[in-house]
């Protein structure tokens, strides 16, 4: 804890050590995008990269999304493993051709003759920017078969995740909130960051994780909502409220095998999600749990984004959830007042 | 070209005509049940392809790409049962628009535009090894007024890219005709990139020949993009069963005298090429072609329980 406490990074160093460890490892990993060479990213995620690498294998392209991500795939076919910048996950619009209809469904049109080796890297979340730069669109993402989509929650996973994606030889959407990669480590309600000048070992996807346990209600989340769902279950505990937080990671692949047993021990569980509740993720863990289940199923709820994001921060605050929102869904669940 | 090389390139484009032919066959028959878009017409592309591709060089072609694969060397009777919907070159889950061969460094997507910047993702890695090869960016006119082909354009040239974009120009986007549909002149649009553009009549072998053997040089030698427009006429519908009501009268009789293999065999006649020889050339690429489509009728269909496998490579497959 003293550690961490000390700790001077920000979650966008880590994207950047654990970039520069896999580019030192493997002469295949290159990295391009927009303003990820001179800039070393908006966010700072790939700082110091094209000093150490050079121009061969980082550089910056123009502002032409569905140009670069396409040569990605293309790249990647041909025998790179590229990771690529999408800056905001909003700018999937221009480009949408190439992550729906090339990137996940090469490897399955050439009945598994072609593999497409490649991370997308992309910031998503609430920075107070409005509905065009501040949606997660994480489910987007994962309605689309043959892309694996992981949202880490912690800066271990920031790290330890985006190493085991590079090493996927399946694309990976690899979405980093921006208060993750802008806030200092030492001001994480929770952090499992490497130690600056320590191996970053990967960290599969697929698999859940338990970071707190709770008698009266379990809340899953992925993200960055797992960090405030850790402090509005603090928060509970103080009203009487037992509350267990588990960590999603990944959308896909999705840890059906972990859900059921969070259900199981679970009297109530609650489902949150910074991106859009309709035919989203929320919907996606309760029928998952509904199908496995059936009967022995808790009472469950979720909350969710149901609108575009607003620009005034009055407003954004009443429309994503935050502490004290995931708290009172969870109290309203527990109490009876279920739906939440 | 001498005379056994234009002998040679006859006997290349003939197969490809009676390739698509088979191939019209089989989605009258019913033994094709999906969308079908043949290049009956676009022959001498193919064959000047063929003819200037290295190995080492890729190709990333369109919805109308039999003929370029060929050229680009993938296995013709895995090609034919993969359109025949049997386990072929991709275990029938790719079919006609979706071919993939690793090995020939060949690929085609379905989506107007989007095979573009992929073909440059194979040439920035041919340019990191600078060994000389090239990759190959097949479009139609209608491709051209993609904002992919733009964006690629800029990107190529941005990046030096060793990728030559190959537009088959046959006059209609589907059903709408050139003039009512593209602005100027297409191999025009890569100066503005300073990407050298050559024009040429993509039915007169010699003139295809030519300006892709032109374009390939300055790719190759010079790792730089070029771009080459060849004028064609697309016989068939826009796919098979498009009635085809679009075209003014007359219009596709008059088009005959620049039907590519009729063009050259006639050249080939005029020029004192013995009719003896033109014959057997004529039944090697027909037995060529049925031999080809018997091993692909060979072929099982896929097995139903396959139809889940390679969402994913791996573990997660």
């Amino acid at each position: 804890m003293a550690e961490s406490a000390r700790d001077p990074r920000t979650g966008s160093h880590l994207v950047a050590a654990a970039l520069r460890q896999e580019m030192d490892r493997d002469g295949s990993v290159v990295v391009f995008g927009e303003d990820v060479a001179g800039l070393g990213g908006v966010f700072g995620a790939t700082r110091g990269l094209a000093r150490r690498f050079g121009d061969r294998r980082v550089f910056d392209t123009p502002v032409s999304e569905t140009a670069f991500l396409g040569m990605a795939v293309g790249a990647a076919q041909a025998g790179l493993r590229p990771v690529v910048e999408l800056m905001f996950a909003d700018f999937l619009g221009v480009c949408f051709d190439q992550i729906l209809n090339q990137m996940a469904k090469n490897t399955y049109m050439s009945g598994g003759r072609v593999r497409v080796p490649l991370v997308l890297r992309s910031a998503v979340g609430c920075i107070g920017s409005a509905a065009q730069h501040s949606q997660v669109l994480s489910a987007t993402f994962a309605h689309i078969p043959g892309l694996k989509v992981a949202y880490p929650a912690s800066a271990g996973d920031l790290q330890g995740m985006l190493v085991a994606a590079i090493r996927d030889d399946n694309p990976v959407v690899f979405l980093e909130h921006k208060w993750l990669l802008k806030t200092r480590l030492s001001e994480l309600p929770f952090n499992d960051a490497t130690p600056a000048d320590a191996q970053i070992v990967g960290r599969p996807l697929g698999r859940l994780r338990r970071l707190r346990d709770g008698a009266d209600v379990t809340i899953v989340a992925a993200g960055y909502l797992v960090q405030l769902a850790l402090l509005a279950a603090a928060g509970l505990e103080g009203k009487g409220i037992s509350a267990g937080v588990v960590d999603l990671r990944s959308l896909v692949p999705l840890d059906r095998d972990g859900l059921v047993r969070e259900a199981l021990g679970a009297p109530c569980l609650l489902v949150v999600d910074d991106d859009y509740q309709q035919y989203g993720m929320t919907g996606e863990v309760l029928a998952t749990i509904a199908e496995e289940l059936r009967h022995e199923a808790p009472a469950m709820g979720r909350h969710a984004v149901r609108v575009p994001i607003p620009a005034a921060a009055v407003l954004e605050a009443e429309v994503v959830p935050s502490v004290p929102s995931i708290a009172q869904a969870a109290r309203d669940l527990v109490e009876g007042r279920a739906g939440a | 070209m001498n005379a056994d090389d234009l002998l040679e390139v006859f006997e290349v484009m003939l197969r490809a005509r009676l390739f698509e032919e088979e191939v019209g066959r089989a989605v009258v028959s019913g033994e094709i049940h999906g969308e079908m878009h043949l290049g009956i017409g676009h022959e001498a592309v193919g064959a000047a392809l063929g003819r200037h591709l290295r190995p080492g060089d890729a190709v990333v072609s369109t919805h109308r790409a039999h003929l370029h694969a060929l050229a680009a060397g993938v296995d013709p009777v895995e090609l034919a049962a993969e359109l025949l919907e049997r386990d072929g070159l991709n275990h029938g889950k790719g079919g006609h628009m979706h071919l993939f061969d690793p090995v020939a460094r060949f690929m085609c997507t379905g989506i107007v535009g989007a095979g573009v910047p992929i073909a440059a993702g194979y040439a920035l890695v041919q340019s990191l090894q600078a060994a000389g090869a090239l990759t190959v960016a097949v479009m139609g006119d209608g491709t051209m007024n993609q904002g992919a082909v733009f964006e690629t354009m800029n990107l190529a040239a941005v990046r030096a890219l060793p990728m030559v974009f190959v537009c088959e120009d046959n006059g209609y986007s589907i059903s709408v005709r050139r003039e009512d549909s593209t602005a100027g002149e297409l191999h025009r649009r890569g100066a503005a990139f300073g990407i050298p553009g050559f024009a040429c009549d993509g039915t007169d072998v010699d003139r295809i020949d030519a300006a892709m053997g032109e374009a390939f040089e300055i790719t190759r030698k010079k790792s730089r993009p070029s771009l080459v427009v060849a004028s064609v006429y697309r016989f068939r519908g826009h796919y098979e069963g498009d009635l085809d009501l679009y075209r003014p009268a007359g219009e596709k009789e008059a088009a005959l005298a620049r039907d590519p293999v009729r063009r050259l065999r006639q050249r080939l006649l005029d020029g004192g090429t013995p009719l003896a020889r033109l014959a057997e050339a004529e039944s090697r690429a027909s037995d060529a072609v049925t031999r080809w489509f018997a091993s692909a009728r060979r072929r099982p269909v896929p097995r139903r329980e396959t139809a889940a496998d390679h969402v994913f490579v791996g573990a997660d497959g």
